[in-house]
């Protein structure tokens, strides 16, 4: 059986899992020439390499397309409904740090927590006419977080594909959820993260697609193996 | 549009509607999603059937009837008191069951007399259902959300904690967790650096200072122009959350809330034991009582069996728009409910009525009875 292993097809995502891949002993090498989107591991024959961007990396692994990938597990958990039972997360791999977290206003100084939101949230149709507003491309993650760990059901989520940090003070959103490593995007917008909102610490992870075929294969454990031997 | 998937029994069903004194309406199948979401919540997006319309309408499979039976009224401006009926499709994605799967219900709306109005409501759907399983026992569990929020503000609690409280009603996870948080000293509000700095400015005492504070710092930082919350909203939240932080129970009014929450009882027996709760614990919550009374009167008068029905004060609906009576049924001894429903004297208004419109109804599960009937086999 050949196997695939998916990775960022560019950028520092890139350069970082090809190193992890080194020094696990599986130098990745591009079939024909640098910018091919085909690869393979040197010494490896069963096993290939496909450059895809990093979400399409979190969909093909759902789908049981690839076999591995590379990519952050905020993707995973947001594209993947039960992600854990569809996905195993193999291996942290310590790059691509960045938190999704709950941001609100600065100035919102009566608001520090979930629990604050939950009560802002609560009447704020009978004060503004409409729901609390949330910009956001993680839908899954927000209500998952509002609704289930916090029972805040009444709010609206408004799709931000970019930018998002500019919603609250644009007025196209009140607050918003999005990623963040250093924060200083946020401080530069007046946003700042509630003290129990952040949502997932996320990092980019080795991730297997759980597939039954996968236990009959020595070879899939000698890659896990050898990629957790590397870090 | 002909419909050969219908249950069997949609014709007589729909013949003891009329005889209940109903105006059949349909709505479309394909409904703007914005109402439903704007009642229901954003949770309720992974459990419907969404597309776009051309020009980037959000638009959803129809959810179920309320709503949409409740937009239509405010469209046709049709006068109250009205009584709809409705029996169609509904479209959810579904752990278990199909997405798809028939709905059929009454809406009463306008009715001025609440218990009456309430009353029939239980007394139609529990008769509608005893006609469709003659011979099963059929089990009605009855809340007052009314009833609920009067204890809580007999209870003497500042405004926050009672909203807080009233939020969570119908989650008894939720709840209880509130309870617990106001019980414990240990669990202060969290307040941010700028709120100690407020302190020290002396502003957190002087609200109007605070205010042109927030104002003039919403114009530094390009706040001012958005329609979100005023510098006002701000601040009088902050007192509110100081208030909530400073607030403990005692033991004797966590032992009353809780002692409330507990009781379950049949509906007979519950307006003694509700007045003699309130005389015990002190409570003045008569006013709440007497139209609990009212409609347990006026169910006997309508010659509901009232003992297949149980009241549980913490049974509730966690969403906004319940106002009052909550109710379910179910066939004893089993788990699937069949009928829900409760009054919703809020919704039309939230959905743009001009004046207030009381509304009360119940929805059944038809694929669920259809069930119970074909597991009844022969049993009479």
């Amino acid at each position: 059986m050949t196997i695939t292993i998916a990775l960022p097809s560019k950028g520092r995502m890139k350069d970082d899992a090809s190193a992890i891949f080194a020094r696990a002993g599986m130098k990745i090498v591009a079939v024909g020439n640098d910018r091919s989107y085909r690869g393979r591991v040197e010494g490896w024959d069963d096993v290939e390499i496909a450059f895809l961007s990093a979400s399409e990396i979190s969909r093909e692994i759902g789908s049981g397309a690839v076999d591995f990938g590379v990519t952050g597990e905020d993707l995973v958990r947001e594209g993947l409904a039960d992600a854990d039972a569809r996905v195993e997360f193999c291996a942290r791999l310590g790059f691509g740090h960045a938190d999704v977290v709950v941001a609100v206003p600065e100035i919102w100084y009566d608001v520090d927590t979930m629990a604050d939101l939950g009560d802002v949230a609560a009447d704020f149709r009978a004060r503004h006419g409409r729901r609390l507003a949330i910009a956001t491309k993680y839908w899954r993650l927000t209500q998952q977080f509002f609704s289930g760990s916090h029972g805040i059901q009444l709010y609206r989520i408004v799709e931000s594909l970019g930018a998002t940090e500019g919603a609250p003070a644009s007025g196209s959103a009140d607050i918003i959820v999005d990623i963040t490593s250093t924060g200083s995007t946020l401080k530069a917008n007046h946003l700042k993260i509630l003290s129990d909102g952040v949502i997932l610490r996320s990092e980019a992870c080795f991730v297997r697609a759980r597939k039954a075929v996968h236990a009959e294969d020595p070879v899939v454990d000698r890659i896990i193996a050898s990629i957790r031997a590397a870090l | 549009m002909p419909l050969i998937n219908l249950p069997a029994f949609a014709g007589d069903l729909l013949a003891d509607f009329e005889r209940m004194e109903t105006l059949r309406v349909d709505t479309p199948v394909i409904q703007p999603a914005e109402p439903f979401l704007d009642m229901a919540g954003e949770d309720l997006r992974r459990r419907i059937f969404m597309t776009q319309s051309e020009t980037g309408e959000s638009l959803c499979l129809r959810p179920e009837f309320t709503i949409p039976v409740c937009i239509r009224h405010i469209e046709t401006a049709t006068g109250t008191p009205q009584r709809y009926a409705y029996l169609g499709e509904v479209f959810r994605q579904r752990r278990e069951g199909s997405g798809e799967f028939y709905q059929a219900g009454i809406e009463d709306l306008g009715e001025p007399d609440t218990a009456r109005a309430d009353a029939r409501a239980v007394g139609d759907a529990m008769q509608v259902l005893a006609n469709r399983l003659p011979g099963r026992r059929l089990k009605v569990t009855l809340g007052d959300q009314s009833v609920f929020e009067a204890v809580i503000a007999a209870c003497g609690l500042p405004a926050g904690w009672q909203k807080r409280l009233i939020h969570a009603f119908g989650d008894p996870k939720q709840l209880q967790k509130l309870l617990a948080e106001l019980a414990d000293p240990k669990s202060a509000g969290v307040f941010g650096h700028e709120v100690e700095r407020l302190a020290i400015m002396g502003m957190l005492e002087d609200e109007d200072r605070l205010v042109a504070y927030i104002a003039q710092t919403m114009e530094a930082t390009g706040y001012s122009t958005n329609t979100s919350r005023s510098p006002r909203d701000i601040a009088r939240r902050l007192k509110e959350k100081l208030e909530l932080a400073n607030t403990r129970l005692d033991k004797t009014t966590l032992a009353v809330m809780r002692e409330f929450l507990t009781l379950d009882l049949p509906l007979a027996d519950a307006p003694a034991a509700l007045f003699g709760f309130a005389a015990k614990s002190g409570l003045k919550i008569e006013a709440a009582l007497s139209l609990f009374d009212a409609r347990v009167a006026a169910l006997s008068r309508a010659g509901a069996d009232i003992g297949l029905i149980r009241y549980r004060a913490a049974f509730g609906r966690p969403l906004d728009y319940y106002t009052g009576l909550v109710f379910e049924i179910e066939i004893e001894g089993t788990a699937a409910v069949l009928a829900g429903g409760g009054r919703f004297d809020r919704l039309l208004t939230l959905l743009g009525a001009r004046e207030h419109i009381p509304a009360v109804g119940f929805s059944l599960w038809l694929d669920r009875i259809e069930h119970a009937v074909a597991t009844a086999g022969g049993v009479k």
